[in-house]
């Protein structure tokens, strides 16, 4: 499917482990688009190869061959510090089991990813204010991760990922933690950083409800784009029941 | 001065302009390292600290752990420190001191009686207004002192250091000797009748030496004194047989004739069967003129065969003891601290492994290896400041200014001064431990923190 | 047993905190060794004995002491007049000669200090040399059987002999020091068993007298300045305490040493003397080193048993639900740190032992007159003994942790 401002661009990727003399393919000559603005869902079983590939978009891993464009620049090539450097400033991870450092408050959490950016102690503040504003966090945000419910914890996760105003957003089950009025919250407000703020995401997720929300889902099964609603009827009977 | 605990009399005591720039450097090069760390190292610092209090118990361990090793760096320094004092401080810069050819030490030397009258006479040496010559003559002899009150494990007796003086006055002025207070020199005769009728021998002694015979007093003769820390004017003590009496107290000049005991030259000879003089020292007018007279002395004088020594040299040359003691304590610091990089090993270790997680995020997040190694090495070195500081603190504060007994000697065939010493905790103490500190936690969180940096992000989330 | 195996895999699973507990604890136990060896050779030598003591005579108020050598001969004897009187078991004199072969240019490298004594008594009165293995023995004995032949023999520590750059067979001149003007030509017969002695020489006292004797006959009859004090010490042998008191007692109601005086003492009070001068820093030694060493020892243990706990937290919970009764799971906890810290503290003390007796020759650390230390025998057990006892009381805490774990908490905290 080819969008006129394709955003992501991941072109025939492989990703092969290497166990003992056996060779492990995860992905298998993957092919898939993305475009600017798009909330993107994928899914697919358990070992189907839906992490790894938000990790190789993400940039914390490389394709063994292929090629992953983000924007204009080809990530599959960068080595990993410049990896490092380009994920601060372009990628914004929300994650299942939310990842705040537990000493750290909710504000010194979001405002991580910006003390690697030349910003000034103001600029900073004022940043990670907007972004705990905007999850409706502000009110909270002396407040440690064990203060927090898991809903909250996500809301700073979500904060964090956004503060510094990233090309994408990749979420890896954001709400496979969460009870579902919880679940709810979170995909009402990743809806809206959608809407509101016209981000790219990309969300892999095992929860129907959640896919209902993207604006495409795709399924990967045994390291490729398989299509066909017959298999996400499989997967809504196998997740509400 | 002898009350530890009190931090303010400590900050009164510190000798702060004993800093030399051999002993800031390494803390220097510490603490640029440790700044840069904090610069290179984007991790806040706010979360190492705060890691170290959640983990409360292994951090207050390993605080410990620094705490001992540099607390008693400390003292063992501030111990040696108090001997260099002692050697250093001793003796003044213009003084000639004379000794029997061949003589490394006082107690071995043997001068004659008109070669001393002599060599006093020869140009160089200074006069008083009476202009009789700045020149001390002295039997210095050294005296098994039966200890009057036993204590479980000390032994029943030591020696003491006794200096025989021809006239008193002049001796203590050219030694730039002063009296404390309601005390005097000794008089012509040497002696004084006691209430009791008992004859006497007067004497003036050091600070030293007056804290230990303070010790040694009977109890009923230290409840009824006035000074309970040492004796003084008006007290007596026994010495060779016979009962002595203090006319004066020396004040401390820091020097080894604080452990001293003065007295008239011709009973102290007699007493104990050195009927020479051991010593001389000559006032002259500078340490420049003092070298010549020494040089005249060594290689021209002919009269009698001598030794001199501008005296501050002499008293220089009874370090080799100090130095025995700094290449221990050298010894002991480099096995405890590898005692202490263990530890601070393990805790930095477990530290990484429970923090995996963090790391991953962080690294996810776009810090660099580099940043994780940083952080992890700053909060070793946070916690070798923490405890390395209090280390030295608690040490310093429970010995500075407190005496000790030592001995300095030149290390040659026997001989030394037993010297009552006051342990010092000098600037350089404090920047040698603190650099030692730095080092401990930069060994021991190093291979910690490359491990943390070598985490793989993607598999510790997993 | 079944305990003994779990502990065993403990301390291997958590390897890097065995080791580095290990690590420290071995360098601790270290020091403490090295400590406790001289505090104990010092109490070893200060010690009162009450039978075959030793007891020294030297000038009753100075230091150092110069007698007259005119008392040797009554004072070996303990100054007994009547048949009544007691007589040591054994005695030998000692005269101090310091002489160096480079008058010039005298440095401590060519400087010798010597005893000047009967060769015979090295054998029977000195410390160390009167009980040796049987093959160092016998070569000591052919070297004092040589200087008794000669008289111009001279046998010397091996650390001074190589400080003199000479060798067994060499022949050396030695100008005297304090003994100014009498130089002595010497041969060097022999060296002393690694040790004590590496620092010391003994030269023939007939050697040392005929010089002093003779050395009128070349000055106009005027006695060399040291001819009435050559005697520096008199050593006697008692059987026991009793007759060390009468001895004592004859010595000084004797009016024939008056000019100086003398005083008998044990030859533990007359070092004991000495030491008075090292007081404090040997009470450093014993309250402050040695015991910072064991408590270092405690807290490394505590803080890498302390790491183990908390990380086997969901296991001890485990433990505790299989039946695990907490008393056992404490006595798990203790086992584990025992058996590293005595463990360690064997490895250290041992190794120290064999090192340091064996390659080193002893602890360099000159203090008063010896030169160096032996580490004690002792130190085999008590090394693996304060090893595991730092241990067992840094664990202390952990293993009570250790045993409180709550099943209910450990696992709801577990997500």
């Amino acid at each position: 499917m080819g969008h006129d401002n394709t955003i992501l661009r991941v072109t025939d990727v492989h990703k092969y482990f290497r166990r003992g003399s056996e060779r492990v393919d995860v992905l298998s000559g993957l092919n898939l688009e993305v475009g600017e603005g798009e909330f993107f869902g994928l899914m697919g079983p358990s070992g189907s190869g839906k992490t790894t590939l938000l990790n190789l978009i993400a940039g914390l891993d490389v394709p063994s061959e292929g090629e992953v464009w983000v924007g204009s620049n080809c990530i599959s090539r960068m080595s990993e510090s410049q990896l490092a450097t380009w994920r601060t400033r372009n990628i914004g991870f929300v994650f299942q089991f939310y990842h705040l450092l537990p000493v750290l408050s909710a504000f010194e959490n979001v405002e991580l990813p910006l003390l690697l950016l030349p910003l000034s102690a103001g600029q900073r503040r004022q940043q990670v204010e907007t972004a705990l504003d905007l999850v409706g966090l502000k009110d909270r945000m002396w407040h440690r991760p064990g203060q927090l419910s898991g809903g909250q914890q996500q809301r700073v996760g979500i904060a964090r990922a956004i503060v510094t105003d990233p090309l994408l957003i990749v979420a890896d089950e954001p709400t496979g933690d969460l009870d579902a009025k919880s679940a709810v919250e979170i995909l009402d407000l990743l809806e809206e950083l959608r809407s509101g703020l016209e981000k790219t995401i990309i969300m892999v997720t095992h929860d129907p409800r959640a896919a209902r929300r993207c604006d495409r889902v795709r399924h990967l099964d045994k390291g490729q784009v398989v299509d066909g609603s017959a298999l996400q009827g499989e997967h809504v009977e196998e997740h509400v029941g | 001065m002898t009350q530890p605990g009190l931090l303010v009399l400590l900050a009164a005591n510190f000798t702060l302009p004993q800093l030399a720039p051999w002993s800031l450097a390494p803390l220097a090069m510490g603490v640029v390292f440790a700044l840069l760390l904090a610069v290179l190292g984007r991790v806040p610092l706010r979360y190492n600290v705060r890691n170290l209090q959640v983990r409360w118990t292994t951090t207050g361990l390993t605080a410990v752990a620094f705490v001992i090793v540099l607390g008693l760096l400390t003292m063992m320094l501030a111990f040696v420190n108090g001997m260099y004092k002692l050697t250093e401080q001793s003796g003044q810069p213009g003084n000639v001191l004379v000794l029997s050819e061949g003589s490394t030490d006082e107690s071995f030397s043997n001068l004659g009686f008109s070669d001393v009258g002599d060599i006093e006479l020869q140009p160089g040496v200074s006069r008083n207004e009476e202009n009789r010559p700045l020149c001390s003559r002295e039997t210095y002899v050294v005296v098994n002192q039966p200890v009057q009150v036993r204590e479980p494990g000390r032994p029943n007796g030591r020696f003491t250091q006794v200096r025989g003086v021809d006239d008193p006055v002049i001796s203590g002025d050219v030694h730039g000797l002063e009296l404390l207070p309601g005390g005097r020199w000794v008089g012509q005769a040497g002696v004084q009748k006691l209430a009791d009728e008992q004859e006497a021998i007067e004497a003036v002694v050091g600070e030293g030496i007056a804290r230990e015979l303070g010790r040694d007093r009977l109890p009923e003769a230290r409840a009824k004194a006035k000074n309970p820390e040492r004796i003084d004017v008006g007290e007596t003590f026994p010495l060779g047989g016979r009962t002595w009496v203090v006319v004066g107290v020396i004040r401390s000049s820091g020097s080894t004739f604080d452990s001293e005991i003065w007295a008239k030259r011709d009973i102290v000879g007699k007493m104990f069967g050195k009927q020479g003089y051991s010593t001389l020292v000559l006032r002259t007018e500078s340490p420049a003129a003092a070298q010549t007279l020494k040089d005249f002395l060594n290689k021209d004088y002919e009269k009698a065969s001598v030794q001199a020594y501008v005296e501050t040299e002499y008293f220089a040359s009874l370090s080799e003891t100090n130095k025995t003691f700094l290449y221990a304590i050298v010894v002991v610091t480099a096995i405890m601290s590898l005692g202490g990089i263990f530890g601070v090993m393990n805790t930095m270790f477990a530290a990484v492994s429970q923090r995996s997680r963090d790391i991953a995020v962080l690294r996810i997040l776009g810090y660099s290896r580099l940043h994780v190694l940083a952080s992890f090495l700053l909060e070793s070195l946070v916690l070798a400041i923490l405890g390395g500081t209090l280390g030295c603190l608690i040490g310093g504060l429970m010995i500075h200014g407190r005496q000790a007994a030592s001995i300095v000697s030149s290390g040659q065939g026997g001989g030394g001064k037993f010297v009552v010493l006051e342990m010092l905790v000098s600037g350089d103490i404090v920047a040698v431990c603190l650099a030692i500190a730095l080092v401990m936690g930069i060994l021991g969180g190093l291979i910690p923190s490359i491990l943390a940096m070598l985490i793989r992000p993607l598999e510790s989330l997993r | 047993m079944k305990l003994l195996g779990l502990m065993l895999k403990n301390i291997r699973r958590n390897w890097i905190a065995s080791i580095l507990a290990s690590a420290a604890t071995i360098m601790l136990v270290l020091m403490v060794t090295l400590v406790w060896s001289v505090l104990s050779f010092l109490d070893q030598v200060t010690a009162e004995k009450s039978k075959d003591l030793k007891a020294i005579i030297t000038e009753r108020w100075q230091i150092p002491s110069q007698m007259p050598y005119s008392y040797a001969a009554t004072l070996t004897e303990g100054a007994a007049r009547t048949d009544d009187d007691i007589r040591p078991i054994d005695s030998m004199t000692w005269s101090f000669y310091g002489g160096t072969t480079d008058i010039k240019n005298r440095t401590l490298d060519n400087t010798l200090f010597a005893f000047a004594m009967e060769p015979q008594k090295l054998r029977t009165m000195m410390d160390d040399l009167d009980s040796l293995p049987p093959d160092q023995a016998a070569e000591l004995d052919a070297a004092i059987a040589k200087m008794d032949e000669n008289r111009l023999g001279t046998i010397v520590g091996l650390d001074r002999l190589e400080a003199l750059g000479k060798r067994v067979g060499d022949r050396i001149k030695l100008f005297g020091i304090n003994y100014r003007g009498i130089d002595l030509e010497l041969e060097i017969v022999g060296t002393f068993p690694r040790g004590r002695y590496d620092k010391s020489a003994v030269i023939h006292r007939d050697y040392l007298n005929a010089a002093v004797d003779a050395w009128p006959r070349e000055h106009n009859g005027e006695e060399h300045p040291l001819a009435q004090k050559s005697l520096n010490l008199v050593w006697i042998k008692v059987p026991d305490s009793d007759a060390f008191q009468k001895v004592a007692d004859q010595i000084s109601s004797s009016p024939y040493y008056s000019s100086p005086a003398v005083k008998c003492e044990t030859a533990s009070s007359g070092i004991g003397s000495f030491l008075d001068a090292y007081r404090d820093l040997i009470w450093g030694m014993r309250y402050l080193l040695a015991p910072a060493c064991l408590a270092t020892v405690a807290v490394v243990m505590s803080i890498a048993i302390g790491i183990g706990v908390r990380k086997r937290q969901m296991e001890l919970a485990v433990m505790k639900v299989l039946g695990f009764r907490p008393r056992q799971i404490l006595i798990m906890v203790l086992g584990e740190s025992l058996l590293l810290g005595t463990a360690a503290g064997l490895i250290s003390s041992w190794a120290t032992w064999y090192l340091v007796n064996n390659l080193l020759g002893g602890i360099p650390f000159p203090i008063a007159f010896f030169p160096s230390f032996m580490i004690d025998d002792g130190a085999l057990w008590w090394g693996p003994a304060v090893g595991g006892g730092a241990a067992l009381l840094g664990s202390v805490w952990p293993a009570w942790s250790a045993c409180r774990v709550k099943v209910s908490e450990v696992f709801s905290k577990v997500t």
